[in-house]
This record gives C-alpha cells, sequence and structure tokens, in this order.
C-alpha cells in the first residue's frame, strides 16, 4: 500500500477515535462515580443527530445554532435519563441498574422508531464541514481534521472542569468514595446529574459529528458505536478520563488500520473490537492508565 | 404432604400437559400450535438463562451467541445434502457439512454438546471476571458469534442464512425438551451444587471460605445452560425454518432477560411464567403493530410498539417491583398446600 | 518436631504500604492464641493471608508440614483452616440450615450428573448432608431456626451461625475475626463457653482477633500483639496486660472491657 494511502488511513483512524473518544469519556465519567455501564449512552447520539435535524428542519436554525442547541438538549436528556432510570435504584443490587440501563436504551430506540419511524433520514452536512482538502494525492475532507481539533478543545475545557472547580473536585471526589462524599455534605445527586450532563455533551458532540461523517441517521445508529466507545473506556482504563481519550484513539486507529491492511477481513471488522476488549479483560482489565491488578 | 404423594401429583400433573398437548395437537389450528412450541422453546430457553442470572447471580449477557450455535449445528447437521447444495448458492459449504446428514435427535444433541463446548472456552476469560466485566464480556461473545456467522459463508451461507429447514420441532419435541430442562435444573438448584452456585451469588469471597470452588461451580452452571440453550436453538431452527444470523442478536438476549427478570430472578417458576407471558404476550401484541379496523376506523399499526410497551415494562418492573412476579420463591405442592389449608382453616372459626 | 501451623517472615506490602511486616507466628495443635492489636495494625490482613484471600509479598505459610502460601482459599478450607469474618457473611438470603450445607459441598461424593438425574446414591448424600448440619445446629442451640433466613436472625446468633458454618467444614485450625463485636456482656459470656465448648469437644485450634481485652484475657492461653504491621510482643494474658510496649502501642488504653 502507497504511503499516501496509508496516510490517508492514519487520519481516518485517529478522526473516527477522536469520536470514539468523544462518547468513551461518558462512559467512564459515569462509571466511575456510580460504578455503572450505562448502556443508554450511545443512544444519546442518535438523540442528538435527530434534534439537530429537526432544529434545522422545523425551525430553519442555521447549523451553528442547532448545533449546540441540540448538544444542550441532549445534556438534558441525559439528566433525566439519570433521574428516572438510575437515581430510584441508587441502593439496589448492581444488577437491578445494568438492566434498568439496557430497558432505558431499548425504550429510546424503539420509541424513536415509533415516533420518527425507521427510514433512514439524510442527515445536513453544512459547507464549513464539507470542503475538501488536497495535499498532494491526498483528498481530506476538512471535517475529518476537525474532528479530532474539536474532540481536543472540548477534552481540554472537560478536564479543566473536573481539575480546577470545585464541582470537578467533588466529582472526583465521588468517583473515589462515593459514601464519604455524602458524608462531606455534597449533594451527590447534583454532582451526579452534572457528570451525565457533560457526558452526555459530549458524547452529543460526538454524535452530531458522527452524523456528519456518516450522513444517514436512524433510531439505532448509537448502537454499535456506543459499545465501541465503551469498549474504548475499558481499554483505556474505565473511569478514567485521559484513558478514556487515549483507548477511543487507539480503537479508532486499530479499527481503521486492521481493515487497510487486512482487506479480506473487513467484514470482522465489528468483531476486532470486542476481541480486543476479550483480549484486554484477559491481560489487563484494568486498562491502559488503570492500575496492574496486584 | 409426603414425598410420595408428592411424586405421584407430579406424574399426574404431567399426564394433564400431555394431555392437553396431544388434544391441540389434534384439534389446535396452526396458529396455536405454533404459539404453543414457541412458548415451549422459550421455557427452555429462560430457565436455562434463569439458572446463570438468576441463581449465581451473573450477569450474562451472551445466551444469543449459544443459541445461534446449537440453532446452526443443528440445521447444518439435519439438512440432506441436497438442502445444503441449494441454500449455498455462493458457495459450497465446506466438506463434512456437505455429506453429513443425521437425524433430528441427533442433532440436537450435537447442537447442545457445540453450544456448550464453546461455554467452555469462553469460560476461563468470562469467569475470570465478575460484574459489568463479566457482561459485558458475554457481550462480546455474543456479538463476535453473530458476526462469525455472517462471514463464515463457507459454514453458515453468511447473511443468507438456511433456508427450508424441515419441521420436525412439534409440541412433543419443544414441550419435551422444556420439561427435561425443568426438572434436570431444578433438581440441580435444589442440590447441593446449587447451594454452592447460590452462596457464590450471595457472597463469593464467604463462599470460597466454606471450600466452594466458585471457577468450578460457575462453569458447570454456564455449561448445563449452554447446552440446554443449544438444543433449544436447534429446536426453534426447526421450528421456524428459516435461520439467519439477524436473529441472533442482542435483541434475543434482550427478551430473555425481559422473561426471566420479570417473572422473577432465580426462580424457576418466575422464569416459567415469563417465558409464557412474553411469548404469548409477544405473539399477541403484534396486533398493535398491525393496522386495526374498529367498525369504520383504521387504526394504523405501529411498527416497534410492541418493543416500546416491553421496554416499559421492563423498567417499571426493575423500578418498582423489581423482584418480579415471583421473587426467588418456587410454586411447590408444600406452598400450595398451605395455602389451600389456609382458604380451609378461614371457613372453618376455631 | 513438625509445627502444626507456622508463618515464617511474612509480609504484605500494598504498594508502599507496609501492611505486615516480617511477621513470624508457630502454632501448635489445640491451642487457643489471641491476636490483638490497634485498629489498623494488620491483623485481619494476616488473617487474609492465611487463608488464601491475599497472597503474602515474601515469606511462607506451613500448614501440617505443607507449604500453603499460594493456595485459593477454598483449597486451603478443604485442607482444613476455616474462618469467620470481621463483617458479617452469612449467605443472607439462604436460610441458617442452608448456609452450614454449604459448608459440605467440597467433601461432596456424588457428581453433579447424579444430582440432575435424581440418582439414590444421590439423595442418600443430600440427606446425610442435612442431617450433618441439622447436627451442627443442635450443638449450638440453633436447630429450632434451621429453616429461618439467615438475615432475619438477631446479631448475635449470626455472628454464632457464622461460627458453627466455619466448623461444619470440619477445620484443623479456626480462625475467628472479632467473634463478639457489637455483642453485650450477657451474649460474650455465651460465646465464651460455646468456643471452650468447641475445644472441649474437638480439640481444635483457634487463633482468634478482638479488642475486647476482658474476652481475650480470659480465654486465650497465649496472646500475640501486633501493631503497624509487625509483631510487638507475645506472652500469658498477665505478661501481655503488664507489658509497657504493648499498653503505649495502645496510646494508654487500659485492658478493660470495651463495649
Amino acid at each position: 500500500m502507497s504511503a499516501t494511502l496509508f496516510l490517508q488511513q492514519i487520519i481516518n483512524g485517529i478522526s473516527l477515535g477522536s469520536l470514539y473518544a468523544l462518547i468513551a469519556i461518558g462512559y467512564t465519567m459515569v462509571y466511575g462515580i456510580l460504578r455503572l455501564i450505562n448502556f443508554a449512552h450511545g443512544d444519546l447520539l442518535m438523540v442528538a443527530a435527530y434534534a439537530a435535524i429537526y432544529e434545522i428542519s422545523l425551525f430553519s436554525l442555521p447549523w451553528f445554532f442547532a448545533f449546540p442547541l441540540a448538544i444542550i438538549a441532549t445534556g438534558a436528556v441525559g439528566i433525566l435519563l439519570d433521574r428516572v432510570a438510575y437515581r430510584p435504584l441508587r441502593q439496589a443490587p448492581r444488577i437491578s441498574l445494568l438492566i434498568s440501563a439496557i430497558g432505558a436504551s431499548f425504550l429510546m430506540e424503539n420509541l424513536a422508531l415509533v415516533l420518527i419511524g425507521g427510514v433512514p433520514k439524510p442527515f445536513p452536512r453544512p459547507h464549513f464541514f464539507s470542503r475538501v482538502i488536497e495535499v498532494g494525492n491526498l483528498h481530506i475532507l476538512v471535517l475529518t481534521i476537525y474532528s479530532p481539533v474539536i474532540t481536543l478543545l472540548l477534552v481540554m475545557g472537560l478536564l479543566y472542569i473536573v481539575f480546577k472547580t470545585r464541582a470537578g473536585k467533588a466529582m472526583r471526589a465521588a468517583s473515589l468514595d462515593f459514601e464519604a462524599t455524602r458524608l462531606m455534605g455534597i449533594n451527590l445527586d447534583r454532582i451526579i446529574a452534572l457528570t451525565f450532563l457533560l457526558g452526555s455533551s459530549l458524547a452529543a458532540a460526538g454524535g452530531i459529528m458522527w452524523a456528519m461523517k456518516y450522513p444517514q441517521i436512524n433510531p439505532f445508529m448509537g448502537v454499535l458505536p456506543g459499545l465501541k466507545a465503551f469498549i474504548a473506556a475499558v481499554i483505556g482504563g474505565i473511569g478514567n478520563i485521559v484513558g478514556a481519550v487515549l483507548g477511543g484513539f487507539l480503537l479508532g486507529l486499530c479499527e481503521i488500520l486492521i481493515v487497510a491492511l487486512l482487506p479480506n477481513l473487513a467484514e470482522y471488522r465489528d468483531a476486532f473490537a470486542f476481541l480486543i476488549l476479550i483480549g484486554v479483560l484477559l491481560f489487563r482489565p484494568t486498562g491502559i492508565m488503570g492500575e496492574p491488578l496486584t | 404432604m409426603s414425598d410420595k404423594f408428592k411424586s405421584r401429583l407430579n406424574v399426574a400433573s404431567l399426564f394433564l400437559l400431555f394431555g392437553l398437548l396431544f388434544l391441540f395437537n389434534r384439534y389446535g389450528s396452526g396458529y396455536q400450535i405454533r404459539i404453543l412450541n414457541n412458548i415451549g422453546v422459550f421455557i427452555t430457553l429462560a430457565v436455562s438463562y434463569n439458572l446463570i442470572n438468576g441463581v449465581c447471580g451473573l450477569l450474562h449477557l451472551g445466551p444469543n451467541g449459544f443459541i445461534a450455535i446449537g440453532a446452526y449445528t443443528s440445521a447444518l447437521l439435519s439438512m440432506t445434502p441436497a438442502e445444503k447444495q441449494l441454500n449455498f448458492i455462493l458457495g459450497q459449504v465446506i466438506w463434512p457439512l456437505s455429506v453429513i446428514h443425521v437425524p433430528f435427535v441427533v442433532s440436537l444433541i450435537a447442537a447442545g454438546i457445540a453450544a456448550a463446548f464453546f461455554a467452555f472456552l469462553i469460560s476461563f476469560p468470562v469467569l475470570r471476571v465478575r460484574g459489568d466485566y463479566l457482561a459485558i464480556v458475554t457481550l462480546g461473545f455474543g456479538e463476535v458469534v453473530r458476526v462469525l456467522c455472517n462471514a463464515g459463508e463457507r459454514v453458515t451461507n453468511g447473511p443468507l442464512g438456511l433456508k427450508g429447514l424441515y419441521p420436525h420441532t412439534n409440541l412433543w419435541w419443544s414441550w419435551g425438551v422444556a420439561t427435561l430442562a425443568v426438572v434436570v435444573i431444578q433438581r440441580l438448584i435444589d442440590s447441593n451444587y446449587g447451594l454452592a452456585m447460590k452462596a457464590i451469588r450471595e457472597d463469593e469471597d464467604a463462599a470460597r471460605a466454606m471450600g466452594v470452588n466458585p471457577f468450578r461451580s460457575l462453569m458447570l452452571a454456564f455449561l448445563i445452560s449452554a447446552f440446554f440453550s443449544g438444543i433449544a436453538g436447534g429446536l426453534l431452527a426447526h421450528l421456524i425454518t428459516t435461520i439467519s444470523p439477524a436473529l441472533f442478536t442482542f435483541f434475543l438476549t434482550f427478551n430473555l432477560l425481559i422473561m426471566i427478570v420479570v417473572g422473577g430472578l432465580g426462580s424457576t417458576t418466575g422464569a416459567i411464567i415469563g417465558a409464557v407471558l412474553f411469548s404469548w404476550g409477544g405473539e399477541a401484541l403484534r396486533i398493535v403493530e398491525q393496522p386495526m379496523e374498529i367498525g369504520s376506523f383504521t387504526i394504523p399499526g405501529i411498527p416497534g410498539m410492541r418493543m416500546v410497551i416491553f421496554s416499559l415494562v421492563l423498567m417499571l418492573v426493575i423500578l418498582f417491583a423489581r423482584k418480579g412476579i415471583m421473587g426467588r420463591n418456587e410454586l411447590s405442592w408444600d406452598y400450595l398446600e398451605s395455602k389451600f389449608a389456609r382458604f380451609r382453616g378461614a371457613k372453618t372459626p376455631q | 518436631m513438625n509445627p502444626f501451623f507456622q508463618m515464617r517472615h511474612v509480609t504484605r506490602r500494598f504498594g508502599g504500604l507496609e501492611a505486615v511486616g516480617d511477621f513470624s507466628i508457630t502454632l501448635e495443635r489445640g491451642e487457643l492464641v489471641g491476636l490483638i492489636g490497634p485498629n489498623g495494625a494488620g491483623k485481619t490482613t494476616t488473617f487474609n493471608m492465611m487463608t488464601g484471600m491475599l497472597r503474602p509479598t515474601a515469606g511462607d505459610i506451613i500448614w501440617k508440614g505443607e507449604n500453603i502460601t499460594r493456595l485459593p482459599p477454598h483449597l486451603i478450607t478443604a485442607k482444613g483452616i476455616a474462618r469467620t469474618f470481621q463483617n458479617i457473611k452469612l449467605f443472607s438470603d439462604m436460610s441458617v440450615v442452608e448456609n452450614i450445607m454449604v459448608s459440605c459441598h467440597y467433601s461432596i461424593d456424588s457428581s453433579f450428573l447424579a444430582a440432575m438425574l435424581g440418582l439414590p446414591k444421590h439423595k442418600r448424600e443430600e440427606k446425610r448432608i442435612r442431617e450433618h448440619s441439622l447436627k451442627c445446629l443442635e450443638e449450638a442451640g440453633l436447630a429450632h431456626l434451621a429453616s429461618e433466613r439467615a438475615q432475619n436472625l438477631p446479631y448475635g446468633l449470626q455472628r454464632k451461625l457464622e461460627i458453627v458454618r466455619a466448623i461444619a467444614t470440619r477445620p484443623g485450625m479456626l480462625l475467628l475475626d472479632e467473634p463478639v463485636a457489637g455483642m453485650n456482656p450477657t451474649e460474650k459470656i455465651e460465646l465464651s463457653a460455646f468456643i471452650r465448648r468447641i475445644r472441649e469437644k474437638s480439640g481444635i485450634t483457634i487463633l482468634l482477633i478482638e479488642h475486647d481485652m476482658k474476652f481475650v484475657m480470659n480465654i486465650c492461653q497465649r496472646i500475640r500483639v501486633m501493631n503497624y504491621g509487625r509483631s510487638i510482643a507475645e506472652g500469658t494474658p498477665d505478661e501481655i496486660s503488664s507489658n509497657p510496649e504493648v499498653i503505649s502501642a495502645y496510646l494508654g488504653d487500659t485492658p478493660h472491657a470495651q463495649d
């Protein structure tokens, strides 16, 4: 394979990885505090994408209003999800939470199916993102370059919140010792709501960029990316934000490169992520950023 | 109530059950028989699934993988070479599958063994972890199986699937296997082996300290559950006569999960009730997805409404009635006797 | 002569923290030894290493001449070391007698196949297990509660049940982690007598962790004191209660009954 093609694939991998990273952060933050795998997290992609579409088509909002609005709306949906499906089960056994998460996920997907219909809708890709840059033999969609940049900016913003604000400190404390944080007089429900808000907003950003990248959206569009983003979070060390970002980029790169280098195995593309997951869980379950198990 | 009397009651109930099945077989409509077959197969599936999730307390999200393995094994073995030739239009199926052809019962047993074999293989990575990790690894397994079925065209005919399977599955098969599964699995649960599994569920460290080897106990449950799931997969294949990878997605797992959670996680009776409710209910609710005519009005069908209702039911149960219908209790003759005695007692004032 | 149980220079580190350092102890058959020390001294960590729940960073553990340092907990139990826990870890949703029957699992003869097929051999063994378990309960005065859910028992009886459950594994050595924690004085006296009865009947070796000094001085033949993961003293109850290092380790706590 030529060097140009290889470089193209690297760029594609980083771009895809940046989207996985954005989604993975939400999983890892919720898991860090609640020890819950939020199965419904991936479906937030779908919520954001549809929200954006309806804002543009129903209210004729220009994309630079519609997209941030969709992100905020999805953040609110994330808070609602916690309030309805997870908060009542704070004291329940973990298996109940997981089941609730699965139920919430299916509910969101099928509700969308019922209300919107299963026919894939085309997602508008604003001109801003549609230009194609030519560098030598490479043809790159600017979206492919913007994605990692936007991701990094958002991640830096998040890290600022987590490490430099009081709310962020409370979040970190809650992920270390849930009970003790409550005993310190911190309103855990609010902190958790903030966690969901931040994680869901990031996922929404990822969802909108995903929808621009693969512009046919349907109610089940979030399932596979969500699952892969979760795997990315595990690879990076579940509960660790930097790990989630690293894991996301790593997974994106691996997925693109494996398919590029071994085109015969392209059909097994989705299985790779799971095989990587099983490998990680076997040999280093705590992930890249986690402490090795003694 | 003496044990002997209970055995007699059990045998009598079995006679009653199979008597009813005989009547349905003879006089029932095709639709009714299809639903009954469905219920029978799902009873086997639900009861085996409950062994892992309910009794052992593990969140296993990959039963769809074992069911798929069973379905494909059974189908590939029971189809005649000619039938296989018809199906595999993209490329001939590999040897020895191209020539092999066995009776239905053999294909079922092979299905169970194949599923159990894969359960054995993955129990090593899966049982090293617990909780959410176990959930995700098993989920991954189910997905990997589905992807492999899709991609392994020379073996499974890929996305086209296998069509024209002979409808071997009848009421005797589906309910016979269900009865066997319930009896055998319940005996295991009631035995000391079952106690070890429950102890692991309650407190794994304490169980270890009392001499229980969690890996052995859980692997046993895993293998037995997979075995029966595989057989049920074979039954399913020969019931709907067409299988494809799209049939064995996480969706199938979700259905089983609803059945055992609503029925009562940890209760075999609950699993049976859940299977009956949701197989039957699933069929019955299909009308919501078809257009309905009331008088001169036509209410348009809403596809996906069934799943919305199911998801809502699951959410409501898990939020407000987490123990489900039966909790961890079983329906037993002793329980009925005590209810009956109370009823009688209430009528005669002391 | 080969000592019955021996820990040799056992150390356990968690990252940079040394929870247990160069700890050695020998127990002879039939002894009743106490292990005391302030909170965080490393006592439960030592128990966890003895029972295989934690692996020592260094050192050996020898039981009846066999090196058990790297064995998993269920094998160590099968070889004859049983324990109770600091926080009650009963099988809450199971009945009292079922809690005891679990302890018989490792020595079960009939296979799972025999169980699933309902073979007579299996039924006989199940009957034997149940009878043995009920007998254990009888000897502890708990037989009348056999069908009760374990979590419904009053606290003192739950602690007692944990001990009975451990004994049902037929151990050569019993490790009791704070057996009378949270009990009122009457319950403590009763448990004290119960432990004495166990020893008289079976000659079992007992090592116990406790904070209640009166209880410990009363019942133990010999006491080992730990602080900051290391041994600081060993001796008879009298020797220990007058040992200045021990007293200072407890920071002025005089050895009197703590409730």
